[in-house]
């Protein structure tokens, strides 16, 4: 029984913050809001590629560091702080499962190219009320359907699409190439201006067995990438609500009304300490979810659900009341507030919100009282 | 990080669980519950934590010279979390353990640990906890009660209240004013006053939720001998933080998560057999979400106090994140009754006592017992001054 990180993975996320603070900003980040172009920083991608964070997750004997989800925490909690954009956490995500359900040979296809960050592979999970079906073809299947709210597809070399299977009405991932034959990208226009997204449609893709993660069909890989996304979304989380934490602390301590700094009213430090108290609950909440994930703990399905509505939950009210404290300049376009509030707002829809994460939890727990 | 248990620790929550199927009497939980009569109730608790130190299970992760065991920190959460799924009876010296033993360990003399330490563990000595006066509350330091050096013992004199199991404990650590003339914070020393010296004088007060936990003590020329002072005298304000340190912290927390867990099970039967809108209350999705988010809250509750037995494990000091766990739990168990009510519907106005109300009434209870939650041991407005100035560094 041990809640603490390791001093590796400590000392990881020191290099990775000291890097980011280095090499990356907020004004580099808002080059990509005018940017017209893919809004992809090549740079960055290389810099966090060469500190070995795509290779985390890929075992040793393909070219990575074999290490686990709780040695993404702190990694993925400083990409949240420093805003950084896609598709390195989604490309993470992506390896999880990859890891977990490859075949040999999709493994040994993928991983090694994931680990020295030239290959980007992304979800494409998002439901869209017209989900990708996957009807039986003479040596495999064809698919067509769309997934909206694809993350960086367009600089993806691999998409991860949950799919159903119309023949036994399985689901399933299958590793598709989004410059495939009858493979359409729309890049979506979206409340964070700093990320990028595409609405993906299928038309007729033909694929086969070797495409299908696994070999074939399987809803456990779906769930499971699934649950890596909402546990990245919300150790993400996290990161951006400290980074408000220390920006509102910061603003309320320097800024001076009625002779005093705001910081010294208790209408002002009370927040601030609730603001605390969700923060850290947050953490320990995600913290504990990536232990769940790594351990493939019973009760992962809950730590997952549980740390995604909190953080969930937490992330909007810090986010809320760190513009709150600033005042005017809070709504500003030129502060930085709003980009961390757009961000934080999109994970907190993004792998199931909070009200669908609490019924799935609720659901868990019920049945698992009903077995014992 | 790791939550699996060694197997010496599965093999000790084994034990613990065995021990304590075969010490509660049979069908405890089902038939057999604690008594409704409250001074019944405090005996019977009192009973049962003696019995749990006679089978060698008090101060688990105490130091063995005062009459601990020397396990560690996990193997008392261990015992905590079994004690609480046998659905266990809580303890009546709850201060006695949880703040006079840490407050000795840290500031007492060698003399004074040898001297209180094991009797808090064998129950013989029961605590309560002499701060809060009528003009002294959230503003602790305005405290009034004096003590005069006379000889070799202090003269006390003034009153103290809202002092928990004061008429079942045989002794009190206790703030008093001991330099008048010094800055506030700079005159208060630490007392330990034995509960039957001539001039103590203890009445119960009435609680909102009809149960009488706490006193008035009126101290009227109460001779304490010189050597029951902890730490320097005038130095009594650094020791009463250590104590309210432990009294917000993660032990007295996992014990009480322990509760609220074991009603939140109890809730969830009651919201299958509730109806509600001609349907089992369980579910109505706007309830389920309540439910669910009542579950969270409970859990990560003690994961927080796993977390903070960690830093205490690689020997960290528990410093002002203890009243974040306090502030924490707090909203929460208020929360968690107020979903509880909700949960009654229709039935919530009844109360324990009514042969109609589902559970006997624990939740009413537990909601009026909540609403102390957020003001004993420091308000949650002073838990949030301590927090934003200590921790997040804001001005005062």
């Amino acid at each position: 029984m041990n809640f603490d990180f390791s001093a590796e993975q400590i000392m990881v996320q020191d290099s990775v913050r000291s890097y980011l603070a280095d090499a990356w900003s907020m004004a580099r980040l808002r080059r990509l809001i005018e940017d017209d172009g893919d809004g992809f920083d090549a740079a960055l991608w290389d810099g966090l590629a060469a500190l070995g964070l795509p290779a985390i997750l890929v075992p040793e004997a393909l070219g990575g560091l074999g290490l686990g989800f709780v040695d993404l925490a702190l990694v993925l909690e400083e990409c949240g702080r420093a805003l950084v954009p896609g598709p390195l956490v989604e490309t993470m995500i992506a390896t999880d499962a990859i890891v977990r359900f490859g075949t040999e040979a999709q493994r040994l296809a993928l991983l090694p190219g994931i680990a020295a960050g030239r290959l980007r592979v992304v979800p494409a999970i998002v439901e869209s009320g017209d989900a990708p079906l996957a009807t039986p073809l003479a040596g495999g299947w064809s698919l067509s359907g769309h997934r909206m709210l694809v993350p960086w597809a367009a600089q993806a070399d691999k998409l991860l699409v949950a799919v159903r299977f119309a023949a036994d009405a399985a689901a399933g991932l299958v590793i598709v190439d989004p410059q495939q034959a009858g493979v359409s990208l729309r890049a979506e226009t979206l409340f964070d201006p700093t990320a990028r997204a595409f609405d993906v449609s299928f038309d007729r893709v033909v694929f086969g067995a070797a495409e299908v993660l696994g070999g074939g069909p399987s809803a456990a890989a779906v769930e499971r990438i699934g649950d890596a996304g909402a546990v990245a979304a919300a150790a993400q989380m996290c990161g951006i609500a400290a980074r408000m934490l220390d920006l509102a602390v910061a603003y309320a301590c320097q800024r001076v009304q009625f002779g005093r700094p705001i910081g010294a009213f208790q209408a002002i430090k009370h927040r601030c300490a609730d603001m605390l108290v969700q923060l850290e609950s947050g953490r320990t909440a995600a913290y504990f979810a990536t232990w769940a994930l790594a351990s493939a703990a019973p009760e992962a399905v809950r730590a997952v659900s549980m740390a995604k509505a909190y953080c969930g939950d937490a992330s909007r009210f810090i986010c809320n009341e760190t513009i709150q404290i600033h005042g005017g300049v809070g709504f500003a376009w030129e502060l930085d507030l709003h980009l961390y509030l757009r961000r934080a707002k999109t994970l907190e829809y993004s792998y199931g919100d909070a009200t669908a994460h609490r019924e799935r939890l609720l659901g868990a727990v019920l049945a698992g009282r009903e077995a014992a | 990080m790791d939550f699996h248990y060694s197997a010496e620790d599965e093999r000790f929550r084994q034990d613990a669980r065995g021990w304590i199927t075969a010490n509660l009497p049979p069908g405890w939980g089902r038939d057999v519950h604690e008594p409704e009569d409250e001074h019944a109730r405090y005996m019977g608790r009192l009973a049962w934590e003696k019995k749990l130190y006679h089978g060698g299970w008090a101060g688990l992760a105490w130091p063995r010279e005062y009459g601990g065991q020397g396990a560690t920190l996990v193997q008392q959460a261990i015992l905590a979390e079994e004690l609480a799924r046998a659905g266990a009876p809580e303890g009546l010296n709850i201060i006695g353990r949880n703040l006079t033993a840490p407050t000795l360990m840290h500031h007492g003399t060698e003399a004074q640990r040898r001297r209180f330490l094991p009797k808090i563990l064998s129950c013989e000595e029961v605590w309560c906890q002499g701060f809060s006066e009528p003009n002294a509350g959230s503003d602790l330091a305005a405290l009034r009660t004096t003590a005069i050096r006379d000889g070799d013992h202090f003269v006390v004199n003034g009153q103290k209240t809202w002092t928990s199991f004061a008429q079942y404990a045989q002794w009190c650590f206790m703030l008093v004013r001991t330099d008048p003339a010094a800055p506030r914070h700079k005159g208060i020393s630490f007392l330990l006053v034995d509960m039957r010296t001539p001039g103590i004088t203890v009445r119960p007060l009435r609680q909102i939720s009809g149960e009488s936990e706490f006193n008035e003590t009126f101290l009227d020329n109460v001779r304490v001998p010189a050597e029951n002072l902890v730490g320097a005298l005038n130095g009594g304000w650094a020791i009463a933080m250590t104590t309210l340190t432990y009294e917000r912290g993660p032990e007295d927390a996992l014990a009480r998560q322990i509760r609220f867990s074991r009603d939140l099970d109890r809730l969830l039967d009651v919201a299958r057999t509730q109806r509600r809108h001609g349907a089992p209350a369980i579910d109505d999705p706007v309830l389920r979400q309540k439910l669910a988010g009542a579950v969270i809250e409970v859990e990560i509750m003690r994961l927080n106090c796993l977390r903070s037995f960690s830093r205490l494990l690689q020997g960290k000091p528990l410093g002002p994140e203890a009243s974040f766990q306090k502030l924490y739990w707090s909203h929460m168990a208020q929360r968690l009754y107020e979903t509880a009510l909700e949960t009654l519907g229709a039935t919530a106005p009844l109360a324990a006592g009514d042969p109609a109300t589902p559970a006997g009434g624990l939740f009413q209870t537990g909601f009026l017992q909540s609403r102390a939650f957020t003001i004993y041991s420091g308000t949650s407005e002073i838990q949030r001054n301590i927090i934003a100035e200590r921790v997040l560094g804001m001005p005062k």
